[in-house]
């Protein structure tokens, strides 16, 4: 029996730096960058797991990985069921598109079925508040007409392993608050999810368990309050 | 309780074997059929987005630059066979779906690197759905084609339907290098600086401004260019207009589909080699 949904074992990966004609001649010994050292990490089934870390410790890098993105230079990450990211919301939209168009695209980018997004268009629809606005050409869109739509699609996907991105907090305040409902359903719903967060109040609440990363490395993983303690106790040697 | 149904764990991410890369490259484009449906409008529908004339760009950008060549061509040669702007938009036609379909391909990596970073599917398939965008509208312009019939008196016949099919052969001989070297345009932009470089002089050195006839007329000519991929679909999309099938030597038909094919297998199989490796540079 699996009981587990993720496995993520002894993971390393390194982006390649950018380098110009002349650092390639000077052959200089510094040319890539551990995003991940030696990454371990299992999620049960039904389980939420948070990470935390500053900006750039591999916490994007590691929920990558997981989604197949990218591919581990060494070790291996294995899931059972489908997973979605989500990132960006909206990546994919095109401004000479009507919303309506838009939506199928980007659903299709994320793995629906032409038939389903035919059935979600409604609840698309609705969820947005877009009304007749959806059949206008994308770059007639305000800002937060276009978050809203990304989400709306996004949303509505229905996947056994969700994988959050900091994507908390689009649109106006009230959208703001109904968006944090609908990703919170859609964590209920969610057979397993990972989510990466800014917000310590809502990974204390929702998480089983909080994973704090550190220059690549898991530096601890339990308790959210205990892993929010070593965050701050990571950040205060730091200063 | 809530059911549990035991679902084996699986790698994510690509992992097509090196020699069926081809053949699942096309399992892979029916699969996602949806997703390149939607791909295929974002293209299509954007190129001529805003503009007054649209889709009739298709035609007119090849009409007007044969008859640029026209002039030209009566400028350095005085008795210009009549035919002579029907060979330069022909090969202008075929000769720039060819070059297109080398550039899409070879930045459909990097053009998409966004929505790469979002999700993973099999990345063959913006490479496709960059081809097809651009067969598409290769077959809008060669649509010009239809007045110019009567205007020169020829024939409607069957031989006509050779041009599509050159068209076909034309992207087909882009899609293998365009592969080969998308992944490769990832890690340094240079790649396709050099394609958009070797496009412009192939268009001197593959027939558009002048014709296969030509060639042979020189004799020895005729053996050199014979090696050029390119020249086989144009000369059968010229001779399909007239209404025959070409006479093109065989060995030169077998060197034309067999780069095409050759590259096909060759650039399929090092691009599920090396994408993923490549999206790290993105």
């Amino acid at each position: 029996m699996s009981e587990q949904s993720i496995i993520v074992e002894d993971v390393s990966l390194s982006f390649p730096k950018k380098k110009t004609v002349l650092q390639i001649l000077k052959r200089n010994s510094n040319s890539s960058f551990l995003a991940l050292d030696n990454v371990s990490l299992s999620v049960k089934r039904g389980e939420v797991v948070g990470i935390i870390g500053r900006n750039g410790c591999g916490k994007s890098t590691l929920l990558r990985i997981i989604a197949g993105i990218f591919s581990p230079d060494q070790g291996s990450s294995r899931s059972a069921g489908k997973i979605s990211l989500l990132a960006g919301l909206g990546t994919g939209f095109t401004g000479h598109l009507t919303g309506r168009e838009n939506a199928f695209l980007y659903g299709s980018i994320l793995g629906h079925e032409q038939t389903v997004m035919k059935e979600l268009m409604e609840e698309i629809i609705s969820f947005s508040e877009l009304e007749t606005f959806i059949d206008e050409p994308l770059r007639t869109y305000s800002a937060g007409m276009k978050a809203r739509l990304g989400l709306a699609v996004a949303s509505a996907l229905n996947p056994e392993i969700l994988l959050i991105d900091e994507v908390l907090g689009v649109g106006d305040p009230v959208f703001k608050e109904k968006s944090k409902k609908k990703i919170l359903d859609m964590v209920a719903e969610a057979g397993t999810v990972v989510i990466v967060s800014h917000s310590f109040g809502l990974m204390t609440s929702i998480c089983d368990r909080v994973i704090h990363m550190s220059n690549g490395k898991i530096k601890f993983i339990g308790e959210p309050k205990e892993a929010i303690a070593s965050y701050y106790a990571s950040e205060e040697r730091r200063n | 309780m809530e059911e549990q149904v035991d679902v084996p764990l699986t790698e994510v991410g690509p992992k097509t074997s090196f020699l069926s890369a081809p053949i699942s490259s096309l399992s892979i484009l029916f699969s996602h059929r949806f997703l390149i449906q939607n791909l295929l409008k974002r293209e299509t529908k954007g190129r001529y987005n805003n503009s007054f004339l649209g889709y009739s760009w298709t035609v007119l950008e090849p009409a007007l630059l044969s008859a640029v060549y026209y002039f030209l061509f009566i400028m350095l040669a005085d008795n210009p066979d009549r035919f002579y702007p029907i060979w330069v938009i022909i090969g202008v036609i075929v000769w720039t779906c060819f070059g297109k379909c080398l550039q899409a391909t070879v930045t459909s990596l990097t053009r998409n690197a966004s929505t790469i970073h979002l999700v993973y599917f099999p990345r063959i398939i913006f490479s496709y759905s960059s081809i097809g965008s651009t067969v598409w509208t290769t077959m809008m312009s060669s649509l010009v084609l239809i007045p110019l019939l009567l205007v020169y008196d020829i024939q409607i016949s069957w031989q006509l339907l050779l041009v599509p099919l050159a068209i076909l052969l034309a992207a087909f001989n882009a899609i293998g290098l365009g592969l080969l070297l998308a992944p490769a345009n990832c890690i340094n932009r240079d790649v396709e600086h050099l394609i958009r470089f070797i496009v412009r002089a192939g268009f001197f050195v593959s027939p558009v401004m002048w014709t296969w006839e030509m060639a042979v007329e020189r004799g020895w000519a005729a053996d050199v260019v014979v090696w050029n991929p390119m020249v086989f679909p144009i000369t059968l999309a010229r001779d399909g207009f007239l209404g025959h099938v070409t006479e093109f030597p065989f060995h030169g038909v077998m060197i034309s589909v067999g780069w095409g094919l050759l590259m096909w297998m060759i650039g399929s199989a090092l691009f599920s080699k090396y994408e993923h490796s490549a999206v790290k540079y993105l």
